[in-house]
C-alpha cells in the first residue's frame, strides 16, 4: 500500500501579531505543521502499520518548511518530497503541483489530506488535487476503512452521515476526530533525520497544463476589536446581578 | 450578455445566494440565475431559475452537480458562480474550478466588482485577520450564510437544461441524518457553550439550567463534542465546527483558542465565565465574570429569576 500525506506548513496563528499599522508581521513569525495536517500524518502511518507499505509525505513551501515534513517523518512517514515553491501560488495552482509531485513519486495507492490548513481553512487543495489526478475524492472522513482495492469512509457533513467507497487510487480527507495524532519519541525524531528528505524545484514540475494564478490576496488587516470588555468584580451574586442589570440595559435579554 | 449563478443544496442558503447573484448581476450588466438541480423543490428561488436534469439524480453527489454546473456555466456564458460554503459545496467549487480553469475566492464576505475583477473579503489565521482576496472572471465564489437577505415570493421563472449522462466516481451506499436532537444552533438567538472547566460530564446540568433560565441553546467548544465525547458534535462551535451568529453567547469554562473564537465573532453580544483572569476569551467579549463556574452559573440564574 503507498501513501501519500500532503502537508501544509502554516504560520501559527496563535502566535501571530499585527504590526502597528494592523498587518500581520509575517516576518519572524512562527510556523508548523498545519494542526489538521497531524492527523492525516497519524492516519496514513495507521493504515501503514496495519497494512505493510510505505508512507510519502510531500509539502509545497519555502524557508524553513522541511520541518514540517521532519515532523511527519518522525511521527512514521517513510520519504519526504519537498517542493520548494519559491513564489505565491493560489489553491489551484499549489493542487496542480501536488498532483505533479505525486505522480512524479511513483505508484499510489491512497492520497490523504486533512480537512483544511490552520490558517486559510480553505479546504480547496485536497478535492483540487483530486481532480487534477482525475481520482475519486471522499471528503471529512471520521473513519477509514481500506478494504481489497478500495476505500470506505464514513462522512461527517453538515445534516448527515455518509458512508460512501472509492476504488482505489482515490484521495481523500479526513476530519480531525478521526484520530489522535502521536507524538514521536526522541529516538523517532533522531532517526527522522536518516529517512530520505527529496527536494523538488516547482519549474521541473511543470506540464503543459499549467494553471495561471488566478486568486490574489491584496490586503491582509488585523479585525478590529470592538468587544466593550467590561469584567465585573465581587461575589458571585454581586457580578451576576451586574451582568444581568447590563445585559438587560442593553435590551440582550 | 452574461449570467451571474448561484448554487447551494442548503435552501435557506440557496435562497440568500439568490439574492446575492442578482445584486452582482446588477453592477456588472448581467443577469441572474439560481441553480436548483433534479426539479423545483418547496422553495424555489424568486426570479429566472435555471433547472439542472441528468438521466439520475445530481443531488447528494459533488461530482455530478459539478459537471451539472460546467454544463451550465457554458450554456448560460456565466461569468460568477457563487456556491454556498458548505462542505459539499466546496467539493462542488473544487472540481469546477480544476474542470474550468476558474479561480476560486472562498468564504468571501461583501463580493464587489472591482475594475473587471470579483473581489471580497475573508477571515484567515483563525479570523484573527482579513484578507482582501480578488480574482479575474469567469470564477466562482464561496459564499457563507449571512452575506445576503433571502427573498422569496417572486414567482419563478423557470427553464430547464438537460445535463446528459454525468461521470462520477464515488459510491454512496448509505446516508442517515445526524442525530440532531433539539440544538439547532445556527438559528438560535441566545446560546450557552460549555468547556473544559466543567469537570465532568453530569456538571453539564448546570449549563443546562443557565440554558433554560436564558431561553437558549446548549453549545460546546470541541474538546466536550471530540475528545471527550460528552455531546454530540452538533453542538461544536468553532472553525471546524459551527459557526454561529447569536443575539447572545454566553462561553462557560472556555479558555477562547483561535479556533473556537473565530466561530463566535459574529455574536451580537459576548459574555465571558472563567476563573483564570488572564483566559484569552475575556479578550474577546463584552462582559466578563472572574469566578468558578460552579458558585457564578447558579447565581446567575438567581439572578435572571429576580
Amino acid at each position: 500500500m503507498n501513501i501519500v500525506v500532503c502537508v501544509k506548513h502554516a504560520v501559527d496563528e496563535s502566535e501571530l501579531r499585527a504590526d502597528p499599522a494592523g498587518k500581520p508581521q509575517l516576518q519572524g513569525a512562527q510556523s508548523k505543521m498545519s494542526a489538521f495536517d497531524r492527523n492525516a500524518v497519524e492516519e496514513a502511518v495507521r493504515i501503514k502499520e496495519k497494512k505493510t507499505g510505505t508512507v510519502t509525505v510531500i509539502s509545497i513551501g519555502s524557508g524553513d518548511w522541511k520541518k514540517s515534513l521532519k515532523e511527519a517523518l518522525a511521527m512514521g512517514s517513510d520519504k519526504a518530497v519537498a517542493v520548494n515553491s519559491g513564489q505565491s501560488l493560489d489553491a489551484l495552482g499549489t493542487s496542480y503541483y501536488l498532483s505533479r509531485a505525486i505522480r512524479r513519486a511513483g505508484p499510489v495507492d491512497l492520497v490523504i489530506f486533512s480537512e483544511g490548513a490552520s490558517d486559510t481553512y480553505h479546504g480547496l487543495v485536497g478535492p483540487m488535487t483530486a481532480e487534477w489526478l482525475e481520482l475519486p475524492f471522499l471528503g471529512y472522513a471520521r473513519k477509514l476503512d481500506v478494504g481489497d482495492g478500495s476505500v470506505r469512509c464514513e462522512l461527517a457533513l453538515e445534516e448527515q452521515e455518509e458512508v460512501a467507497e472509492a476504488t482505489l487510487p482515490a484521495v481523500v480527507s479526513v476530519v480531525s476526530e478521526i484520530n489522535e495524532p502521536r507524538y514521536p519519541t526522541l529516538l523517532q525524531i533522531m532517526q527522522a533525520s536518516k529517512k530520505p528528505m527529496e527536494e523538488v524545484a516547482l519549474d521541473s514540475l511543470k506540464d503543459e497544463r499549467v494553471p495561471p494564478v488566478r486568486v490574489t490576496v491584496t490586503d491582509v488587516q488585523a479585525q478590529a476589536l470592538s468587544r466593550k470588555r467590561v469584567v465585573f468584580e465581587g461575589s458571585p451574586e454581586e457580578s451576576s446581578k451586574k451582568l444581568v442589570d447590563a445585559l438587560r440595559r442593553d435590551g440582550t435579554i | 450578455m452574461t449570467v451571474v449563478l448561484s448554487y447551494s443544496e442548503d435552501r435557506g442558503l440557496a435562497l440568500e445566494l439568490s439574492k446575492g447573484a442578482s445584486l452582482l448581476a446588477a453592477t456588472s450588466g448581467a443577469t441572474a440565475s439560481a441553480v436548483v438541480v433534479d426539479g423545483l423543490g418547496e422553495t424555489a428561488p424568486g426570479g429566472h431559475v435555471l433547472v439542472l436534469k441528468s438521466e439520475r439524480p445530481l443531488a447528494g453527489d459533488y461530482e455530478l452537480i459539478a459537471g451539472a454546473l460546467a454544463a451550465a456555466a457554458k450554456a448560460k456564458n456565466s461569468s460568477i458562480i457563487l456556491i454556498g460554503a458548505t462542505k459539499q459545496g466546496r467539493q462542488v467549487a473544487a472540481k469546477l474550478s480544476v474542470m474550468a480553469g476558474m479561480g476560486v475566492l472562498s468564504d468571501v464576505r461583501s463580493l464587489r466588482m472591482d475594475g473587471g475583477r470579483l473581489t471580497g473579503v475573508r477571515g484567515v489565521y483563525a479570523g484573527r485577520f482579513n484578507a482582501t482576496v480578488t480574482t479575474d472572471l469567469p470564477c466562482i465564489a464561496l459564499v457563507p450564510a449571512g452575506c445576503y437577505q433571502a427573498e422569496t415570493g417572486a414567482p419563478p421563472e423557470v427553464e430547464e437544461l438537460a445535463v446528459g449522462n454525468l461521470p462520477s466516481r464515488v459510491r454512496h451506499l448509505e446516508t442517515r441524518p445526524r442525530s440532531k436532537g433539539a440544538v439547532d444552533l445556527k438559528t438560535a438567538e441566545i446560546i450557552v457553550a460549555a468547556g473544559r472547566g466543567f469537570k465532568k460530564k453530569e456538571d453539564l446540568a448546570l449549563a443546562e439550567a443557565l440554558v433554560k433560565a436564558l431561553g437558549g441553546a446548549l453549545g460546546s467548544s470541541r474538546p466536550l463534542s471530540s475528545d471527550l465525547g460528552w455531546l454530540s458534535e452538533e453542538h461544536h462551535i468553532g472553525l471546524t465546527g459551527i459557526y454561529v451568529r447569536p443575539r447572545l453567547y454566553v462561553a462557560v469554562g472556555i479558555s477562547g483558542q483561535l479556533q473556537h473564537v473565530a466561530g463566535i465573532k459574529d455574536s451580537k453580544v459576548i459574555v465571558a465565565i472563567n476563573k483564570d483572569k488572564q483566559a484569552p476569551i475575556f479578550q474577546v467579549a463584552d462582559y466578563g465574570i472572574v469566578g468558578d463556574l460552579y458558585q457564578v452559573i447558579p447565581a446567575l440564574v438567581a439572578a435572571l429569576a429576580a
